[in-house]
């Protein structure tokens, strides 16, 4: 043997294989039930709106990638999988161009202008959302019914708001709300898909089981306590737990990376807060749905809980 | 009984399958090199001069001070040179003995005198493995001056990939407890040794010949070698911030110590040899192998069919922890505990990307750190708030570059900071 040529370096000389590419595309692949179900139920639009969504995003991150000076960095998926994730939570009937400025403030207040991906202090994708929610009211209500029969148009939200709880239990069934046979945003509405890719993302270990866990227990416990004192007024939990953006909030959205807490326990408080906040918007707020109002909101306190540090060995 | 562990950590899944458990010997070079210094400490002066004859056990440079181990002659042969600096595994360098050998292998007539089990010790010049290794008579010497209650010797792989302790356990388990009984009976300490669960052959044996010492399985995590997490899991006492074990009154040795006790003190031989387990994309199916101090690393992959490394890596010790040489021509000494070398191809890159805060290695640090906290601060040169942070806590065990995402190598930058701490704390 000659002496060869040989590479020094610092420790460690091996690695995970793990890359923001991979927990992208992981993320894509948990989708995939809710968006075969959203095809189902709304056809040709549910394709029409993702492809605007991710193509849009993928464009608006490698031009401003372009001019912003920095490497283009289309290809860990970033933008990709935040497109996907904001058609999952327009309605179905979104014109292209709102969504072509959804994913524009997406990138552009989500991202980029911080400095790119991990500067960010909020989620694009909610950035974005509640953006549209403001500006376009009626594109973003403006619903289009799964096939089959229905008692109500209205996305479940709406009726517990508009007719109360009594409506709510005659014209939702428990099946219907996980199936998702109801009027809603295209991702949201079926809760069964939602936790099938949730539990794919627990598993493959892409998210913290905290952030969910204490999302879902969250709106449990405290929908819990005013379902108990007066069931006549307010719903019961599981319709909180099934109905709306709280599935898709508590596994894909309040589990952005950038905006929530670093440390174990700051993210089961985060996810507490949020399931909280959450039932408080539904219940007193003027918005029908608090989930993804609620996320936004509680990012805000990350820096806070992130002082929530672990127990250092030895202190 | 519940085997013992620590939060955090990972568990690597490692080829078990083809690992060859008994240790083949590496037959001697034609040329051995010895350095003087295989250890944290100073170098001995040499007690022989060049065209000497040596003979297997010979004494080539005499323990002269508590940081100072005796070092012996691993072959039979001539001195051709004694070196005034041969280069080591850390980048430094240490006068070393050159030997060259006549092939006959002939065995001196050790000079080991006594029965006292402490100065027996001494001179055969046994070095404890650990990631400062020292000498173990000073080691046992400070320990019973702190009047330790408890030893702990690690039978836990150092490493993912590593399993020459669980082969030496399942091998040699009775020499073991006998040296693990000589050094309790040094120190008047209760004697504990931990093993992991999955080592089975380990277990059964050393629990069959272990008397009156306490046997502790673990779970088999990334990094329970190291002695925090060791002691914390055995004793269940915590080691204070920038302390050693003997602040709790625990002693950590190895696996290894424990055999060279026994035969300097049952059989009178000094430290001669090493158990090193040789794994890595470059070597096939990892083995163990017993190597001569000396015994150039090159010789050792040689044997065991490595060709070609070009352009790859090769570590000494393990994956993780293990420190990447820049020349194969570096002797196996007493620090050894392992090879690793990689291919060019599984060589990895560390491209430092941005912190996304995904909170993985927060998650994986064993001592409840924030990694990427400290290694951003040591970036920045915020080496004041880096140990605020307790940067100085960290052991640089490596779980928090292993799992990042955007591969940040935050080790390095870890360990740039507690140098510079160090640094300004000793010019002051």
């Amino acid at each position: 043997m000659k002496t060869p040529e040989l590479v020094v370096s610092a420790i460690p000389h091996i690695h995970s294989g793990n890359s923001i590419r991979k927990i992208m595309i992981n993320i894509m692949i948990a989708l995939a039930p809710a968006v075969l179900i959203g095809v189902y139920f709304f056809g040709m639009d549910t394709i029409r709106v993702i492809a605007i969504a991710v193509g849009s995003a993928i464009g608006w991150e490698l031009l401003l990638q372009k001019i912003m000076g920095r490497p283009v960095a289309i290809n860990n998926l970033t933008g990709a999988a935040g497109g996907l994730i904001l058609a999952m939570i327009l309605p179905p009937t979104a014109p292209w161009w709102m969504i072509c400025i959804g994913t524009l403030i997406m990138i552009l207040l989500g991202k980029e202008i911080y400095g790119g991906l991990g500067n960010n202090p909020f989620n694009g994708v909610l950035i974005a959302w509640v953006v549209l929610q403001m500006s376009y009211p009626d594109q973003m209500m403006y619903w289009l019914a799964p096939p089959g029969d229905f008692m109500t148009e209205s996305p479940p939200l709406e009726v517990l708001k508009t007719e109360g709880v009594q409506a709510v239990s005659e014209y939702f069934s428990t099946g219907g709300l996980l199936m998702g046979n109801t009027t809603g945003f295209i991702g949201e509405v079926s809760s069964l898909m939602l936790l099938i890719g949730g539990a794919y993302l627990l598993i493959k270990k892409v998210i913290p089981w905290q952030i969910p866990a204490g999302f879902l227990a969250g709106i449990i416990l405290f929908s819990g306590i005013f379902w108990l004192a007066n069931p006549q007024e307010y719903a019961n939990p599981f319709f909180h737990l099934l109905a709306g953006g709280a599935m898709i909030a508590a596994f894909f959205i309040a589990t952005d990376m950038t905006s929530s807490p670093v440390t174990p326990k700051g993210m089961l408080i985060f996810g507490l807060l949020c399931g909280v906040m959450t039932v408080v918007i539904r219940q007193w707020g003027a918005w029908d749905d608090g989930a993804y109002y609620a996320v936004f909101l509680i990012s805000v306190l990350t820096p806070l809980l992130d002082k929530i540090k672990p127990k250092v060995y030895g202190r | 009984m519940k085997s013992g562990t620590f939060p955090g950590g990972l568990c690597l899944s490692v080829q078990t399958a083809g690992v060859s458990m008994s240790f083949e010997a590496v037959p001697p070079s034609r040329q051995v090199t010895i350095p003087l210094q295989q250890h944290v400490g100073s170098p001995c002066g040499a007690a022989v001069k060049k065209g000497a004859e040596v003979k297997i056990g010979d004494i080539l440079g005499e323990s002269s001070g508590p940081d100072t181990a005796a070092v012996h002659a691993t072959v039979s042969g001539k001195v051709t040179e004694v070196v005034k600096k041969f280069p080591d595994m850390h980048g430094g360098a240490s006068p070393a003995v050159v030997i060259e050998s006549d092939g006959q292998n002939a065995v001196g007539e050790f000079s080991m005198e006594g029965s006292d089990p402490l100065t027996l010790i001494e001179q055969a010049g046994i070095v404890d493995l650990d990631r400062e290794p020292v000498p173990l008579h000073t080691k046992l010497v400070a320990a019973k001056e702190k009047r330790v209650n408890t030893l702990v010797v690690s039978g836990v792989d150092v490493e993912p990939h590593m399993t020459n302790r669980s082969a030496l356990l399942a091998e040699r388990a009775s020499d073991v407890a006998s040296g693990m009984e000589i050094m309790g009976g040094i120190l008047g300490a209760k004697v504990c040794i931990g093993v992991s669960e999955d080592a089975s052959g380990a277990v059964s044996s050393i629990c069959a010949a272990a008397g009156s010492a306490n046997v502790v399985t673990l779970k088999p995590k990334y990094p329970q070698s190291l002695k925090e997490l060791l002691v914390k899991a055995v004793v269940g006492k915590e080691i204070p911030s920038s302390g050693v074990p003997e602040d709790v009154g625990v002693t950590v040795v190895s696996v290894e110590t424990a055999l060279a006790v026994a035969r300097a003190v049952n059989e009178k031989k000094p430290l001669l040899e090493r158990f090193v387990t040789v794994a890595g994309s470059a070597v096939g199916n990892p083995r163990n192998v017993l190597v001569k101090i000396g015994t150039l690393i090159q010789d050792v992959l040689e044997f065991c069919g490595v060709s070609s490394v070009s352009k790859g890596k090769v570590i000494i010790g393990g994956p993780l922890m293990g420190v990447a040489i820049s020349s194969t021509d570096i002797p196996v000494t007493k620090e050894t505990t392992g090879i690793y070398v990689q291919e060019k191809g599984e060589v990895t890159d560390f491209p430092s990307g941005v912190c996304v805060k995904c909170g993985l290695c927060v998650q994986v640090c064993p001592l409840g750190l924030m990694p990427f906290l400290i290694s951003g601060f040591s970036e920045s040169g915020s080496y004041a708030m880096a140990e605020k942070e307790d940067i100085l806590t960290c052991n640089e065990c490596g779980c928090c570059a292993y799992v990042c995402p955007v591969l940040i190598p935050m080790v390095q930058w870890i360990k740039l900071g507690k140098s510079e701490i160090r640094a300004q704390r000793s010019s002051e």
